[in-house]
């Protein structure tokens, strides 16, 4: 079962540490209990990601999956904005 | 200092730098566990400070990334770099650290980039001339991060390559550069640590390829390797040119390991006799009934002529190595102050057996994999290999491994 997410980041292609840097951004775009997800390429994204959950206090990491998005493997991390 | 003025560092002018015992300060932003299984090592201890750059962004608490290193240098760090030494700022790929250096150049830091990060230092390779005759020329290709150390023995146009690691280039550049030809390609043992370039460097240039039979079976699976290779035996003889290299049987770190001797001159050790330390038997999970074979194996290698020059598979410091670089030492003078040597003259074999099991580092799980990966039992694209080398070998005994230092803030 995947998760649901009220908005979509798609940083594919793009090098740490722009895909950290822009969900960031996103995540001050969108309301308290909303849920970012965010596709990347770049396999560093799944510890970078952990680390930040860890340390900033507004969000939370819900999960982080491989996912196939126009046949290629991606990975998926579902953020949520708790405040 | 020349190179503190350069904005960026390649792999190479690193590797310069910590052989000629330079000065830095490492600013490494990866994250912890990253930087604790793999940092840079120089040949004297290195002052480093690990920040994963994902806290600089968060509490420097800006949207661009510069200015949040400069937000987080100035705010939160308690132990700021002095301004004394040249920063080298290291990530993974060498991206992220881009706008950490230039956060810290706007601090007003002498700092540099590394260019490609620990990607690229964990894949540098250096090739040094250990013996550059008419007849014989030797060269020993080594992987610096990773202190694994492969060969080329050369004479009359041809040539032989021992343990190649898992990028071809520099061997294929030596062959052009010197204009000979790669005929045989072996491997000592089944390495655990590292991908083998061996059955590659061997289809790619028409040489045959060379391995133990006992190695060619995962010794944890206990499933045959599905490579092709010709099976080596005790005592065979492998022409290189006018020379000739033969093969000793000294199981112990694995049961298919051998030595390879040139005449009473040059002695490959594979992964048993290093230049400070000895390997460990553990690693095919063997530990109590491989460690007597290891012992045998080691007290044969002492039985040879004592100015014999060692040429080991590994290193554990930069500092093992001599002033070109390279890393190499007579037999008589690893008697003298090889620290698992040492041990070994002055005890039993049951009591050293003991010190074998008593000084076994953490067994590293990604060597399991790595050994399918080079028994053809399994297949990885370039980023699982990279991930799965990530780091230093771990193929000597414990008392290699000095533990590492490094503030964190």
């Amino acid at each position: 079962m995947s998760q649901s997410f009220d908005k979509l980041l798609d940083a594919r292609g793009l090098n740490c540490p722009m895909p950290l840097v822009n969900a960031r951004k996103e995540i001050s775009r969108i309301e308290p209990g909303q849920v970012l997800k965010v596709i990347a390429t770049d396999r560093g994204s799944v510890a970078d990601f952990q680390g930040w959950a860890k340390i900033a206090k507004n969000v939370e990491l819900l999960a982080q999956e491989r996912e196939s998005v126009d046949g290629a493997s991606v990975y998926a991390h579902y953020v949520k904005r708790t405040t | 200092m020349e190179r503190a003025k350069d904005n960026v560092w390649t792999t190479g002018d690193l590797l310069g730098c910590l052989e000629r015992r330079e000065q830095f300060f490492l600013f490494d932003v990866r994250n912890r566990e990253d930087f604790e299984r793999f940092r840079i090592e120089g040949r004297e201890h290195l002052r480093a400070v690990n920040v994963p750059y994902f806290e600089m962004l968060e509490l420097g608490g800006q949207d661009d990334m510069v200015d949040s290193v400069v937000a987080y240098v100035e705010q939160h760090m308690a132990n700021r770099p002095t301004h004394d030494l040249p920063i080298l700022s290291v990530c993974a790929k060498g991206d992220t650290s881009e706008y950490v250096s230039q956060g810290l150049r706007r601090l007003g830091y002498a700092s540099t980039n590394l260019k490609g990060g620990m990607k690229a230092w964990g894949s540098h390779y250096a090739t040094r001339a250990v013996l550059k005759s008419a007849e014989l020329e030797l060269y020993q290709v080594s992987r610096p991060a990773r202190g694994c150390l492969s060969y080329v023995v050369a004479s009359a146009g041809k040539a032989l390559v021992i343990d190649p690691l898992r990028h071809l280039h520099p061997y294929l550049d030596l062959a052009r550069s010197e204009g000979f030809a790669i005929e045989r390609v072996i491997d000592t043992h089944g390495h655990a640590d590292h991908i083998s370039g061996g059955p590659a460097l061997a289809s790619m240039t028409g040489a045959s390829y060379h391995l133990h039979p006992y190695d060619a079976i995962h010794p944890i699976d206990v499933l045959p390797a599905t490579i092709s290779y010709e099976p080596i035996r005790d005592g065979q003889i492998f022409s290189v040119g006018r020379h000739e290299i033969e093969a000793v049987h000294i199981p112990g770190h694995t049961l298919g390991l051998v030595a390879l001797r040139l005449e009473d001159r040059y002695l490959w050790t594979g992964d048993s006799i290093f230049i400070r330390s000895i390997a460990r038997p553990d690693l095919g999970g063997k530990a109590e009934t491989w460690a007597p074979l290891h012992v045998r194996s080691l007290r044969k290698l002492l039985g040879l002529p004592g100015r014999m020059i060692v040429l080991p598979g590994h290193f554990s410091n930069l500092d093992e190595a001599d002033d070109k670089g390279i890393f190499t030492a007579s037999l008589d003078d690893l008697k003298q102050r090889n620290e698992g040597l040492l041990v070994l003259q002055r005890e039993s074999e049951d009591g050293f057996v003991r010190h074998l099991l008593e000084s076994l580092p953490k067994f590293i799980p990604e060597y399991l994999d790595i050994k399918r990966i080079n028994a053809g039992l399994l297949a990885a694209d370039e980023d699982d290999a990279s991930a799965l080398e990530l780091g230093k070998n771990a193929c000597a005994l414990s008392q290699a491994y000095k533990p590492s230092s490094g503030e964190t803030p």
